[in-house]
């Protein structure tokens, strides 16, 4: 049975309040989720006040400058900082995004940030994507061509090549992934939009020669039909893919016997 | 080792989008019309046993708890049929750009009102 709840040791307690010391007249109360491993506490909720006249445009510049000048305790996974990597994928004001690429001047009132939705909280910020990426593995996300020489060139044409765009684009942020409700209640067995696109993109991929077994094996109850079109996966992409229309796709390929 | 760490919260912070509203009141709506449908069968059943079952029933619509009822699973039906449509389509792999989805579900959310409407005042013989 689905657990709507949090369980007791998540459940969110009021935090500690940062108060503005640079006397800044606007101020922006930016509202993050903490969890420290080492204190066995329940996590909690922290506000801090960001001079936002002093702070660059997006949400992942607020972060920085409060573990820069407010509180170095904070926790979370940043690197290319261009929405290009992916690591700073949270829930921002609600919705699954980029630190990197969402502007807090988008946001009315309080900014709300907490770590993707239903994962294993590893610190702060940091969700646990282990689940996640032993799924990506399962679906071999590598180009199978066994019966020419490894030495060949393989050709594709445009038209093939042109099958690829809108999945080889993803990121593997997890954005999608975390914030669809199905891949919470069976995560462990449901695959998610993240990992059915990049099956997908090498189902289409004119070069691979397994398609077949690709689709036989992503061909499962849990796996695929887990999904039911709620569509949070394509509000969510940061990078503007369509988790839904691929599964939908794949579910096609396998209605039509085009198998 | 068990994992002992917290659940980072989910619905408690997501915020609710058009299709995913229209997607749970889909899954609701089927299980009340499921409910619904076993007691239309009860009550045709009782029709069999005689005329005295059938006024009591008679009875119990009448009243204003039995219309509310009425009215209510009209707009069930109705949701569900029109959602179904939305989500066949979409089975077809048509209407999944963000703008459409938006639409369909709003059409979805507002038909099933005005098709509630409407069956009503073809109900009433109000044409």
């Amino acid at each position: 049975m689905v657990q709507l709840n949090l369980p007791e040791n998540s459940k969110v307690k009021k935090g500690k309040y940062f108060k503005d010391k640079t006397g800044s007249k606007n101020i922006k109360n930016v509202n993050v989720y903490r969890w420290d491993p080492s204190s066995g506490e329940n996590p909690r909720v922290d506000t801090y006040e960001v001079d936002i006249d002093n702070c660059p445009s997006k949400v992942l510049d607020v972060l920085n400058k409060i573990k820069n000048e407010i509180d170095p305790t904070l926790a979370y996974r940043r690197s290319c900082a261009h929405g290009v990597c992916g690591s700073c994928a949270m829930n921002i004001d609600g919705k699954n995004g980029l630190a990197c690429t969402t502007p807090h001047a988008e946001i009315d009132g309080d900014l709300n940030i907490y770590p993707l939705p239903h994962l294993k909280v590893k610190r702060d910020l940091i969700g646990d994507l282990d689940g996640l990426y032993k799924q990506y593995e399962s679906i071999e996300p590598w180009l199978k061509a066994t019966s020419k020489s490894e030495t060949t060139e393989i050709y594709q044409s445009k038209d093939d090549r042109a099958k690829l765009d809108g999945a080889y684009e993803c990121i593997m942020c997890a954005c999608c992934s975390t914030s669809c409700p199905s891949y919470w209640w069976n995560g462990d067995k449901y695959l998610g939009p993240a990992v059915l696109l990049q099956a997908y993109r090498w189902i289409v991929d004119s070069r691979d020669e397994e398609r077949k077994a690709r689709l036989k094996k992503v061909a499962d109850e849990l796996k695929l039909y887990r999904c039911h079109t709620i569509l949070n996966c394509t509000s969510a992409c940061p990078k503007g893919l369509n988790p839904a229309k691929a599964i939908a796709e794949i579910k096609k390929m396998l209605a039509t016997a085009n198998v | 080792m068990e994992n002992n760490n917290p659940l980072s919260p989910h619905l408690q912070v997501y915020r609710w989008h058009i299709s995913s509203l229209v997607s749970i009141s889909h899954r609701i709506t089927g299980i009340i019309n499921f409910v619904a449908f076993i007691f239309i069968c009860i009550w045709v059943f009782m029709l069999l046993l005689g005329e005295a079952n059938y006024s009591s029933i008679e009875f119990l619509l009448s009243s204003m708890i039995g219309k509310f009822i009425i009215l209510s699973l009209t707009w069930s039906f109705s949701f569900q049929i029109l959602s179904e449509i939305r989500h066949l389509i979409m089975d077809m792999g048509y209407g999944f750009e963000l703008r459409t989805t938006r639409i369909s579900g709003l059409l979805v959310i507002f038909g099933s009102i005005f098709l509630t409407i409407i069956i009503f005042i073809i109900g009433k013989n109000l044409f």
